[in-house]
């Protein structure tokens, strides 16, 4: 297929913007009569609220209110409706909204807040999934099993088990009774930030007419105004959210979380905007984290290296309220088995109460957990054998013919893994693995992956596609921004299929659940899938509007006409034509008569015949898979440990480039955020429940030293049928198979077998002075 | 509360400010003179979101207290362009596809104008040095140091 637009480095729309400083970011608006908000947390993470006492501090110069979550009679989520705006009556984890000051100024806020006395009574802490899960355990949730929660969805009363998923597929005793070879493992891909450079944020404020208006730093515009009118019992059309431009997100912007406790602090002062910006301790210890899983796994295979078998067992450490994280463990287990067909696989993952701060969605969304532990116990399994480690996967991958762990069938447009595979083997092992030498020992190791969204039922994506009179066009969608360059993918698709230049489309800047279509979240890698789809099916129908009023000026059938961008025109004679502007919104006869309608058309696009899980926990919830494989070559320091990562490789079957610049910024982001995670990134908590690193100078997030020296990103295009043009989503994915690429070849270069990230560096170094 | 007043030349614009004695440059730009394309990401400056030159030398406005600039030249990005032309750094930064989110890209385009404007004979190795006070989790960094270079050529061929 020859195209103009798709696979061309159009310059994203909103870079110059961005690159002058002028756009506008949740922190950079300011509204009339616009109060602040300091919030207060607890230092301890489990704890009966005694008493607030708020008198001091509401006496503050500057003071407006001081609220609390007291008298609050509404609990919030959208998946485990288990949060409240603010603490009632207990604290569960430390970074809990326990009070807010309302004042003139941030400073006044802020400088009121040392005033509040707070007498709390302690009570046991948990911080690990572990300890919460065990008999006679102190329960975090006495209304645990009774909140409001999606069908199949709910916790264990009287215990801090917030929910449990189950998946069985084929036999798993007849499969483990098939294998010769039978490895297990455990691990674990610990708490973690998804950590964007724009701290997260809202503002809200009760208009005198009854409506609510809310400003975040969110993906999830029509989730909070979903949430916000069913707290303050109002029509959906009478709150209306806006999102600014997004300062990153990868993932921990989702859901709805900040936004309905700045509504409840606002809701004390109606009539006045109220605005709270996270610091950065705030938004490590407050918003949501990520990750926290355990993952103890079992795996079988014949003599020959055929998987039989895959037992996987995970224990999520979820946090406070486990609204936001409970779909993490669903995913991370249900595609634990990586980009490999077991026939026989039984898997549980239980999500479990604890006093830190709740996990939500991060950048892969459970995908490099499980996939973590089943791509090391697979390298194990290998030498345990004594098999070449890719002859082994060769015999297992997904393809045509396979069957995933939910019953999804699969076809060659799933893509091909073995493609991307050669290719980073090729990178990688295509040249001579460097001799150790005094100052580093060298190794190289190797991922595949596999990744499927998270879907919902309606989750559907829309678009809005307006002919303005030049025949330019005006695109509206709900896709949340946030650097991935979806707004450019967006305009690309439209050119591409409206045959017109990308300078003559102008996409949208901000959302605004008033003016933009309805879109259910931005998240899973999907808008390339779902929202690329959705314009296709708008610039579609503007065509066929276009052609139908063409029909009735030209006198001609609309079948015979052919739409070239430019004109409308009759196939057999293009000399019967008329131009787009002239029918863009209708046709004015020289005598003012006009036919035809204005050319605007809406459309959206949901995945295709996805559903909910069945009481074997499979189901359609992949739909669309991405499929692809890592590797890198690596040195180690021998005196510090320090690991350089010389040569990062990735290849996906991405089924169309879209756009080849911001596709390897997609990855080339992504890998370093897999390093970050890998190498450095853990949150870790005290004995008091409280987060000790909450700060970028003592959470090791990666900077330009710790990225690898040299990036190989190659795709492979065996295009989808669902996505625009057979593009796949892509977004998550480069994030994934990092970990066990860098633990292979940490293997490699040192017979070091990790199992928990952050890969310690005490263990790196016992290891190197063995080999010294 | 105490209030101070000082005199700053922002941009190229002398201005007197009230602040409070413990604002910091941030506060100043962002609040007081409503410049709000420096960013805040951390306030222990780690991440140089908020970069910013003053007297000629990149730093980090969260943690410069503002009764130490009595006087100072501050620029900003705002001054980076003029009027409708784009500074050469900036051009060379979106096409290398430096800008993705855009949050920490104008504490980089900031970091870069100071060492180029004291050094375009600056080495790669000097170049990522100053690129390493910056955090960017969306890019990996590679475009960054692509467009900083570039930027870097076309400075040394405009001058």
């Amino acid at each position: 297929m020859q195209f103009k637009v798709i696979g061309s480095n159009v310059t994203r729309p909103d870079a110059v913007k961005k690159i002058t400083g002028k756009a506008l970011f949740l922190d950079d608006l300011s509204l009339p009569g616009m109060l602040y908000a300091a919030i207060l947390r607890p230092d301890v993470a489990h704890a009966k609220i005694l008493e607030i006492d708020c008198t001091e501090a509401a006496a503050m110069p500057g003071v407006v209110k001081v609220v609390t979550g007291e008298g609050c009679d509404f609990r919030y989520g959208d998946n485990i409706r288990d949060l409240t705006p603010m603490a009632v009556d207990k604290v569960r984890y430390a970074g809990e909204p326990l009070a807010a000051v309302i004042a003139v100024s941030k400073r006044a806020a802020q400088d009121a807040l040392k005033l509040i006395k707070v007498k709390l009574e302690p009570l046991p802490i948990y911080t690990d999934a572990r300890d919460a899960i065990k008999e006679g355990a102190c329960v975090i949730h006495e209304l645990n099993g009774q909140f409001e929660a999606l069908p199949k969805f709910g916790g264990k009363p009287n215990t801090n088990i917030a929910n449990e998923y189950r998946l069985r597929k084929g036999d798993i005793a007849a499969g483990f009774a098939k294998a010769a070879h039978i490895i297990e493992g455990e691990f674990d891909y610990p708490i973690s930030s998804s950590a964007a450079i724009e701290p997260h944020g809202a503002i809200a404020w009760f208009h005198e007419d009854g409506s609510i208006e809310c400003w975040s730093s969110s993906i999830c515009p029509f989730i909070i105004r979903d949430e916000l009118a069913r707290a303050y019992k109002l029509p959906l059309s009478s709150v209306r959210v806006h999102i600014p431009e997004l300062g990153g997100c990868f993932g921990y912007k989702s859901d709805i979380t900040v936004e309905q406790t700045v509504a409840w602090i606002a809701s004390f002062v109606p009539g006045r905007p109220v605005k709270w910006v996270a610091s950065r301790k705030e938004d490590f210890t407050s918003t949501l984290v990520g990750n926290g899983l355990r993952i103890k796994m079992r795996l079988g295979a014949t003599a020959q290296g055929k998987f039989t078998a895959l037992e996987t067992r995970i224990l999520h450490t979820t946090g406070a309220y486990a609204d936001t994280g409970v779909h993490v463990c669903i995913a991370a287990t249900h595609n634990s088995t990586g980009a490999y067909e077991f026939e026989n696989c039984d898997f549980e993952g239980i999500s479990v109460y604890t006093n830190t701060t709740p996990v939500g969605a991060y950048r892969g969304y459970g995908h490099q957990c499980s996939q973590f532990a089943v791509e090391l116990l697979i390298h194990r399994l290998a030498r345990q054998m004594g098999l070449d480690p890719f002859e082994l996967r060769e015999m297992n991958y997904l393809g045509p013919g396979k069957v995933t762990a939910l019953g999804e069938n699969l076809y060659e447009t799933n893509g091909d893994i073995r493609a991307c595979v050669k290719i980073v083997r090729d990178e990688i092992w295509g040249k001579a693995k460097p001799d150790n030498d005094e100052e580093y020992v060298y190794g190289r190791g190797f991922s595949a992956v596999m990744k499927s969204p998270k879907g919902a039922p309606f989750s559907t994506k829309g678009v809005y596609l307006k002919f303005n009179l030049d025949g330019s066009v005006c695109i509206n969608a709900g896709g949340a921004e946030v650097g991935q360059g979806l707004r450019n993918v967006a305009r690309q698709i439209a050119a591409e299929r409206l045959k017109i230049s990308p300078d003559r489309i102008s996409v949208y800047t901000e959302i605004d659940t008033q003016f933009s279509p309805y879109e259910w979240q931005t998240i899973g890698s999907m808008f390339t899938v779902q929202g690329g789809r959705a314009i296709m099916r708008a610039c579609d129908k503007a065509i066929a509007m276009l052609k139908r009023t063409a029909s009735q000026v030209l006198r001609l059938d609309e079948d015979l006409l052919v739409y070239d961008g430019d004109f409308v025109y009759l196939s057999t004679d293009p000399s019967f034509r008329v131009s787009v502007p002239e029918i863009a919104r209708g046709y004015i006869y020289p005598d003012g008569v006009t036919v035809g309608d204005m050319v605007q058309t809406t459309a959206d696009m949901r995945l295709p015949r996805y559903s909910n899980f069945d009481h074997n926990g499979q189901g359609a919830l992949g739909v669309s898979y991405t499929f692809g494989a890592q590797a890198c070559e690596l040195k180690i320091h021998r005196k510090t440990g320090q690991i350089v990562i010389e040569h990062f490789a990735s290849s996906f079957d991405i089924g169309r480039v879209i756009n080849p610049i911001q596709l390897r910024g997609q990855i080339a982001g992504g890998v370093v955020m897999g390093i970050g995670a890998t190498l450095t990134e853990v949150l870790r908590f005290d004995e008091l429940g409280v987060m000790t690193n909450p700060h970028f100078s003592k959470y090791r997030f990666p900077n330009i030293n710790d990225a690898p020296k040299k990036q190989s990103i190659i795709f492979v295009e065996n295009p989808e049928d669902i996505g625009p043009y057979g593009a796949r989503g892509i977004g998550e994915h480069p994030v994934i198979g990092v970990a066990p690429a860098i633990c292979d070849a940490i293997y490699d270069a040192l017979g070091l077998d990790i199992d928990e990230l952050p890969v310690s560096k005490d263990l790196l170094l016992q290891a190197l002075e063995k080999t010294a | 509360m105490s209030l101070i007043e000082i005199s700053l030349n922002v941009n190229g614009i002398s201005q007197v400010l009230r602040l409070d004695t413990r604002d910091r440059l941030i506060d100043a730009l962002r609040e007081g003179l409503s410049l709000t394309g420096t960013k805040r990401g951390c306030d222990d400056a780690s991440c140089g979101a908020c970069t910013v030159i003053v007297n000629g030398s990149a730093r980090r406005a969260c943690v410069t207290g503002v009764k130490t600039l009595e006087g100072a030249d501050v620029e900003s990005i705002e001054i980076l362009a003029k009027g409708l032309k784009l500074h050469p750094i900036q051009t060379a930064l979106i096409e290398a596809g430096a800008v993705q989110c855009g949050y920490c890209t104008p504490g980089i385009a900031m970091e870069l104008k100071a060492l180029f404007d004291k050094n375009l004979e600056a080495s790669r190795e000097e170049i990522i040095k100053s690129l390493s006070r910056h955090f960017c989790r969306c890019t990996g960094y590679e475009a960054i140091l692509e467009g900083a270079l570039l930027a870097q050529k076309r400075l040394k061929e405009n001058n």
